[in-house]
């Protein structure tokens, strides 16, 4: 019926009647015998699946070519670039007006990166709001369903009807826990507000009292000078209505990719090791283990050779010589990492102790607020990703470090937890380049459980 | 305080019966099952070998005959010289021994899933999605399970943690779904426990009369899937048994017998039942062992590296996988000692290595070395929350616990009178029933007859309910149970009847004889269902004790004084002890035992003196 609202579900998202195949060989035919938990959710609220999307397999890579049925292109007139990763397929079908939204699954910014590639919203919410059950992991410990939009008030609408609690899922916060979170967070949305209802009559100035945080970390090198200087366009809209910008630091930023890329590949490791083609999913019918290991034969022809290589990656990383040196030390850094934010934020971690914050590591040109540290803030605006999409030629060509660059923006809050959403953002007309978008996606990163802030201040942004 | 009696447990797996009340488990739908015995469980949380085709099929081999097998064995082989040689070699070298226990718990549903726990049901008819690794499945953590467990850790005077972990334990095999097991390696749920051992737990006597063992953790962890083994290479996989939740006790190598391993062993399980924490014993595969062996001189100080659980200078260990007997356990041990003991006397080195041990062989058969040993590349599992346990909870399991082994049989030996011995046996028979019904023996009687000291009434009783009716026998009767008795120690034979029975035979009012007699026709007229009484029985057959007459103990002397005229010439010959072998003819030629024999030996002096 036409009052249905389509979605589009990423294929490591199952659903019943159709295949999940997680974009994966040995899973080409795998039914689901159950549906996710999110798709029940937004099925009781009239969305319908209009179609499953392609992906990096199992949700490893940044361009969505990755995949064991071919590449996904960006939409029209882009055709030639990347769509971004993992969640490509979602991005394009949303970026091509073939659904209203779609799912996305956001590990390390899969849903972010690929709505900056196509100039679309993507919403990655903390973790833990949106039920995992029934979502193929990748790495569980930051899998959080995303979703994505032409516009924030859609993403709104599909959040809201999505995060139902789901008791099956043990990391999915209770509804009774949701609420315990809320009250010191909304208090300052609240106030925001209200403040911004006052001011409403004078159309301007809606941003009155938000204090913006701007990472000196995250200007890195890489940056292209069109995205840097949409950042400051952007900064600069939002001071113009009002809000306050504060130079903060994220001294463990560095440190953050490879800490990435050390526990994604271990927890992936771990995950996919369910795969044997015994109970299902997909074997050739010769005899396994011919050379002395078991399922190699299956795992070998069943993943594609960047999930080949996170396996070794992860497991390498998880032996008993490398674990002290690699798993755990980056789990240190997480820490900190978490650490960076709840020191910046205004508002608490709900899920923390409060702590006092060493202040050694922090840029000099930070200036102090009082003597207890500088300025906090209640969002971070910042690029999505450093470059614009790349030619899928160009993709091609990158090193595997190279494709795990385009993260480097997104990763800190999947590490966190934390929620962060992608805007588009457009481009001064002087940084403009033949055949690439006008857009760069803006990313807003809040406190956990801000959930609902962020989408209001996203909305005041792009408005 | 509550006591569990320890057979409940086994009651409700062999006969469905539930436990009603009294037991925090929900009571769900258990299909009756018997002769739950005759199925070998084996435990797959060892890593199959690298090698898939060796890895062979499971086979199920009786208890029974392997006894038999092992007995066979050692005849055989014959013992004399080589225990010799063993001794003398065993005066400079000291074993020492670790062992992990494996035991299932006794829960209603699987670790992670709402499945229920069966043992003999329809293959692949308790299956959860998460318990078969469907993608997108996810744990969540039955927190029913912690009961049993925490009960064991307390039987096991362990120190639990508020705070554990679930962790993944990385390794291929068909019987693992997900391809780790979930464990708890970081942080288990229980630490720093201990267990004493008496000489009556069978250790060894080096030991001297008592040894406590260190216990280093207790975890909980999933089990692995039963595989069936097909002819022609065909295995086929129930996963019934996926997922349920086992215990693994990890001992401290503070063991240095053979026998007091095995002593270990058992006295676990007896602890595990009594708590009623644990499912099916170590013979029927419910328990399995693997244990670390190591030995080192006596003579000189150890300049050894190799250290476990703070225990330091230890010799290179080896571990032997998978012993499903206590008898496994011993023999291998002492298989293994003796192998390293001559390793290192020929001047070898012993390398740390998995290692086999089947039933009836003589020696440990390598399995692999360090360098095929699996990484198991353990990782926290990041979909499960750390396990918080309260006190509250803690203190009232402890307050429930019941009374354990060690407990009952001090009471049993200071309060009623019983060796230990006894003790023990009352305490392993009918599954914790026999001590129930002689309990119940000993309350029936103070209760006709309350001035009698409790220490006396419990040896006499004690006698009769383990001796006597331990003899009875009857064509009608059960094998596996003659007595019918039930872990509430009923019985046949109601305690009451045994209890007048028993009252008669100490008043003198009926001989030793009609106890037994009457005894027996109890046991047949309980065993045909007909309603008697131990005085109906007596009265019936005119069985009451009636002391003979002067006349009737003379006329009883002549006769046998007449029978024996050879004897009686001896005596007045001046062989005065043959007197006794006359009051022993008296005694027997009275068939109903009513002849005293101080009476009998003044009768018989006197007859004698008329003679001379």
């Amino acid at each position: 019926p036409p009052s249905l609202l389509g979605i589009a579900v990423k294929d490591n998202i199952a659903t019943v009647g159709s295949r999940t195949t997680c974009g994966s060989g040995i899973l080409r035919e795998y039914k689901s015998p159950f549906e996710a938990g999110v798709v029940r959710n937004l099925h009781l609220h009239d969305y319908a699946v209009r179609g499953k999307t392609n992906l990096d397999e199992f949700g490893m890579g940044s361009h969505s070519t990755h995949s064991f049925f071919g590449h996904v292109a960006n939409a029209w007139p882009f055709n030639n670039l990347s769509a971004g990763g993992s969640s490509g397929g979602s991005a394009a079908a949303v970026a091509s007006e073939q659904c209203s939204a779609a799912l996305g699954t956001d590990t390390g910014g899969s849903v972010r990166l690929p709505a900056a590639y196509t100039g679309i919203v993507g919403f990655k919410p903390s973790y833990g709001t949106i039920s995992r059950w029934g979502v193929v992991p990748y790495a569980n410990s930051m899998d959080t369903v995303g979703i994505m939009a032409s516009d924030v008030a859609s993403i709104k609408e599909a959040f809201h009807k999505a995060k139902l609690h789901d008791p099956r899922d043990p990391t999915c916060i209770s509804d009774k826990a949701w609420k315990r979170l809320q009250p010191q967070r909304n208090a300052a949305i609240l106030k925001m507000d209200a403040k911004r209802r006052r001011m409403s009559e004078a159309h301007a100035l809606n941003m009155v009292g938000v204090r913006i945080g701007v990472p000196l970390e995250y200007n890195i090198s890489e940056l292209e000078p069109g995205i840097r200087q949409a950042w400051r366009d952007c900064l600069g809209t939002l001071q113009d209505q009002g809000a306050v910008i504060v130079p903060v630091s994220l001294p463990n930023t560095k440190h953050a990719l490879s800490a990435y890329y050390v526990l994604a590949p271990a927890e992936a490791a771990s995950n996919l090791s369910k795969y044997d083609g015994v109970r299902y999913g997909t074997r050739d019918g010769l005899p396994d283990g011919s050379n002395g290991v078991l399922y190699s034969r299956t795992r070998g022809n069943g993943f594609g050779d960047e999930v080949k290589r996170r396996i070794l990656l992860g497991s390498y990383t998880l032996s008993s010589e490398a674990v002290d040196n690699y798993f755990l030390k980056a789990q240190k850094v997480r820490r900190l990492v978490q650490r960076d934010f709840d020191r910046i934020f205004a508002a608490p971690n709900p899920l923390r102790q409060a702590e006092q914050f060493d202040l050694k590591d922090m840029d000099e040109s930070i200036q102090m607020s009082s003597k207890l540290g500088p300025t906090q803030v209640d969002f971070i605006v910042c690029p999505t990703a450093p470059t614009l999409p790349p030619t899928l030629d160009d993709a091609s060509k990158q090193t595997s470090v190279d494709t795990y660059m385009n993260d480097v923006l997104t990763v800190p809050a999947s590490l966190a937890g934390i929620p962060a959403i992608s805007v588009p953002f457009p481009i001064p007309e002087e940084f403009l380049s033949e055949g690439k978008p006008a857009f760069a996606g803006m990313q807003i990163i809040g406190q956990y459980a801000t959930d609902s802030a962020l989408i209001t201040i996203a909305e005041i942004m792009v408005n | 305080m509550a006591r569990i009696p320890p057979s409940v447990l086994r009651r409700y797996l062999f006969g469905g019966h539930l436990p009603t009340g009294g037991c925090l488990r929900q009571v769900r739908h258990c299909r009756p099952t018997a002769h739950s015995l005759s199925t070998k469980r084996y435990h797959g949380t060892q890593v199959p070998s690298a090698n898939t085709e060796s890895a062979g099929p499971e086979t199920t081999i009786p208890f029974r005959k392997q006894l038999k097998d092992e007995a066979k064995k050692r005849k055989a082989e014959g013992t004399g010289k080589k225990s010799k040689q063993d001794s003398q070699k065993l005066d400079s070298w000291e074993l020492t021994v670790g062992i992990e226990i494996h035991a299932q718990l006794n829960t209603a549903r699987k670790l992670f899933s709402a499945a229920s726990s069966s043992i003999n049901d329809a293959p692949n008819t308790h299956v959860a999605l998460f318990d078969v690794a469907m993608p997108g499945s996810q744990p969540t953590f039955q927190k029913e399970t912690l009961i049993p467990a925490l009960r064991a850790a307390l039987a096991l005077n362990c120190e639990i943690q508020k705070t554990s972990r679930f962790d993944r334990k990385h390794y291929f095999h068909w019987d693992q779904p997900a391809g780790y097991q979930i464990t708890q390696y970081y942080e288990p749920f229980a630490r720093d426990g201990h267990i004493t051992l008496f000489s009556h737990d069978g250790i060894a006597a080096e030991d001297g009369e008592q040894v406590k063992i260190g216990i280093k953790q207790i975890q909980m962890e999933q089990d692995t899937a039963k595989t069936i083994s097909q002819p022609g290479e065909i295995h086929l996989l129930d996963f019934n048994r996926v997922g349920l939740p086992l215990i693994e006790i990890i001992t401290l190598p503070q063991i240095h017998h053979p026998s007091t391993a095995t002593a270990l062993v058992r006295k676990i399980q007896l602890l595990l039942n009594a708590v009623d924490a644990c499912v099916l014993g170590m013979q029927s595969g419910g328990l399995r062992a693997d244990v670390n062996v190591s030995v080192r001189r006596r003579d000189s100080p150890s300049t050894s590296s190799n250290s476990y659980g703070g225990v330091t200078g230890l010799g290179q260990r080896t571990e032997i996988k998978n012993l499903s007997s206590f008898k496994a356990v011993e023999d291998a041990i002492i298989a293994e000692r003796d192998r390293q003991i001559s390793v290192l006397e020929n001047g070898g080195v012993i390398e740390g290595e998995t290692r086999g041990w089947t039933i009836g062989s003589t020696e440990t058969k390598r399995l692999r070395g360090k360098e095929g040993e699996v990484d198991y590349r353990y990782m926290p599992d990041p979909d499960l929350a750390p396990v918080v346990i309260g006190d509250d909870l803690i203190e009232h399991l402890q307050s429930t616990l019941g009374v354990l082994p060690d407990e009952e049989i001090l009471i049993l030996t200071k309060e009623y009178g019983l060796t230990t011995k006894d003790a023990m046996s009352l305490i392993s028979l009918n599954e914790g029933g026999r001590v129930e019904y002689f309990r119940n023996v000993v309350d029936e009687y103070l209760a006709i007859s309350s001035e009698e000291p409790t220490e006396e009434v419990g040896k006499l009783c004690g006698n009769w309910v383990l001796h006597e009716m331990g003899g009875l026998a009857n064509d009608l009767a059960d094998e596996e149970n003659p007595l019918k008795i039930t872990s509430k120690g009923d019985s046949v034979i109601p305690a009451k009847q045994l209890a007048q029975l028993v009252q008669f035979l100490s008043l003198k009012k009926i001989t030793g004889r009609t106890a037994k007699k009457v005894l027996s026709e109890l046991f047949e007229a309980g065993l045909t269902g007909k309603e008697e009484t131990a005085q109906g029985i007596i009265e019936r057959e005119g069985l009451w004790f009636r002391p003979l007459s002067d006349a009737e103990y003379d006329d009883l002397a002549r006769e046998i004084l007449d029978g024996n005229t050879k004897v009686v010439e001896e005596i007045l010959a001046g062989k005065e002890g043959k007197i006794n072998f006359l009051v022993g003819q008296m005694m027997r030629a009275d068939q109903d035992g009513r002849v005293d024999a101080t009476k009998a030996r003044e009768v018989v002096r006197k007859l004698i003196e008329e003679h001379r």
